[in-house]
């Protein structure tokens, strides 16, 4: 993939806070290589402010980099009542892994539930499959 | 046909819950009630069920076990990890034979609740109680950093807000109040409705001062915007307490750098009522292999076997162990390293051997030299788990198997070495 082509939309800063989906924990216990768990983990969920300052509309592929990966996943408008900008969830799973920082501060543990990253417009660039993510493919 | 009169044991998560009734016909399971739909997609087994196989060929199982003893014999520093899926009985073979083998040992809770079960285990936290002592008299239920209606289904049906208890004879109607404090609008902050409590990322400890102060009858003050009268309110609900439960999950577990302020609450809420602490564990069997490994040598995760010394510390914990690339081999049992760490450090399982053993297909196993299918524990394999709280459960198999159980294959591998 041609992530060089992102550098030119404009990208900006989000923190991202992982979660658990019981809808999710049901299609990884029928198949961890399935389209349902793909299509229930491959995504954000982000403010509806941040997602018009950001020009991206629910369903587009949005591009999340930091220094220890990057990934492409699908953007969808939050449903929480409460505003929270500046703040994105995503399900635990192997595409918010792509993210998590390998610096534990010698304590062994890595910091999985909040995330610092960049957010960009993919322009329609396909989901990576779980066999086609990076921590496989090195 | 129906097992009227039989119970089953789900182990799809750290409840058990043991009122599991199922429907079979051919030695295949037809229908599952009671269950969660995570349970009864656990129950029903995997799409994807693991092939044997050695370098991507298939393979019988005796070969695999043979050759899975080879890659161990020769290597000189080989991590086991896994066994939160395992039953007891295969988690004290996986011990015996990282002795053997001079083998680092670790399991999820290293990047987990591992914290939480080793300050209960070594006595450092005492107000602990079990699942039934809540049901039976919890009246505050407070979910910290905890979103149970997605991670454990049935805990607040079965066991804490729902439920009629012996002295709670009104359940959630009039008896109980339930609590989230959390980073997010989870749906089980939705359940608590006025009783949810924002609060932004990595504030916990502040809170928790804040709490604590209130408790002592001073002015509570938070650097986020939370209303003091706010704070004021869940203190005196906590302070009203007959029977208080903090249940703590990874929310909480991750923000904090150590134990203490948790201590100090607890410490400050039997002061003024009467609280218990219990952690919200995921895989089923966590807590037991964190019991049995502490039984054996004193710590519950991360250590390394040294001919007749064990060693400890985080440089042993499966995240430094694979990062740092010290590590020529990786058996892993019931667990998906590939899928669960930062993809940072689980890249670099591409560069040793790897053995699974497991039921189903991982994204591990799909990288693996070699794959030994076990049997599904809790539904073709029967055993004992340790509780989230410390409960010993018994299971049977539901159904019959011709796949080994991974205590089995663990102990032939011991005897080929
Ligand atoms: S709550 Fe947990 S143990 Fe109970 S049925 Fe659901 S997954 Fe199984």
């Amino acid at each position: 993939m041609d992530f060089g082509k992102f550098l030119e939309t404009p990208e900006y800063d989000i923190k991202i806070i992982t979660y658990r989906d019981i809808f999710q924990s049901e299609a990884l216990e029928n198949s961890l290589f399935g389209d349902e768990y793909k299509d229930l983990s491959a995504i954000i969920k982000l403010d509806s402010k941040d997602m018009e300052k950001m020009g991206i509309k629910s369903g587009n592929i949005v591009y999340l980099k930091n220094k220890y990966g990057d990934v492409v996943v699908k953007a969808v408008e939050s449903d929480s009542e409460n505003p929270h900008r500046g703040y994105a969830y995503m399900p635990n799973s192997p595409w918010s892994n792509s993210l998590v920082s390998d610096e534990t501060g010698n304590t062994g543990v890595p910091n999985y539930k909040l995330i610092d990253a960049s957010i960009s417009d993919a322009k329609g660039e396909d989901i990576a499959d779980i066999e086609k993510l990076e921590v496989v493919n090195v | 046909m129906e097992d009227e009169d039989k119970y089953n044991v789900c182990t799809a998560c750290s409840i058990l819950c043991d009122d599991i009734e199922i429907e079979t016909e051919n030695n295949s399971i037809t229908g599952v009630y009671t269950a969660c739909r995570k349970g009864v997609s656990r129950i029903q087994t995997c799409n994807e069920p693991m092939p044997c196989t050695l370098d991507g060929k298939d393979t019988d199982v005796d070969t695999a076990i043979s050759e899975t003893a080879n890659i161990l014999k020769k290597s000189e520093n080989p991590l086991i990890f896994g066994l939160g899926n395992s039953t007891e009985g295969a988690q004290k073979k996986a011990i015996e034979l990282a002795k053997q083998l001079n083998a680092n040992l670790d399991d999820t809770s290293s990047f987990c609740q591992g914290p939480v079960v080793e300050a209960i285990l070594n006595g450092e936290i005492n107000y602990t109680c079990t699942l039934d002592d809540v049901r039976n008299n919890a009246d505050v239920i407070v979910y910290w950093g905890a979103d149970p209606a997605n991670s454990h289904p049935r805990h607040l049906s079965k066991y804490t807000y729902f439920p009629r208890g012996k002295y709670r004879q009104k359940g959630y109607d009039e008896d109980r109040t339930a609590i989230a404090i959390d980073v997010r609008e989870s749906s089980t902050a939705e359940i608590c409705g006025n009783n949810s409590y924002l609060i932004p990322p990595q504030k916990d400890e502040e809170l928790i001062d804040a709490l604590i102060d209130a408790l002592s009858g001073k002015v509570p003050k938070v650097s986020f915007e939370m209303n003091k009268k706010r704070i004021l309110e869940l203190a005196n609900i906590l302070k009203k307490a007959k029977y208080g439960v903090i249940f703590a999950g990874l929310g909480l577990v991750y923000s904090l750098d150590n134990f203490e302020p948790i201590k100090r609450l607890m410490d400050k809420l039997n002061e003024v009522s009467n609280f218990y602490f219990n952690p919200m564990i995921g895989h089923y069997n966590m807590r037991g292999f964190n019991q049995n490994l502490f039984n054996e040598t004193g710590y519950i995760n991360r250590v390394k076997f040294k001919d007749s010394e064990v060693k400890h510390g985080y440089e042993y914990s499966v995240v430094e162990l694979l990062k740092n690339k010290s590590v020529d081999s990786a058996l892993i049992i019931g667990s998906d390293p590939m899928c669960s760490l930062p993809g940072s450090i689980a890249r670099n399982l591409n560069k040793i051997p790897i053995i699974t053993i497991d039921p189903c297909e991982t994204l591990t196993s799909r990288k693996s030299r070699i794959n030994i299918p076990s049997a599904l524990s809790g539904v073709e394999c029967g055993g004992s788990a340790i509780r989230m709280d410390g409960v010993r459960v018994n299971f049977e198999p539901m159904i019959e198997t011709s796949k080994i159980s991974d205590e089995e294959i663990l102990r032939r591998v011991m005897e080929e070495l």
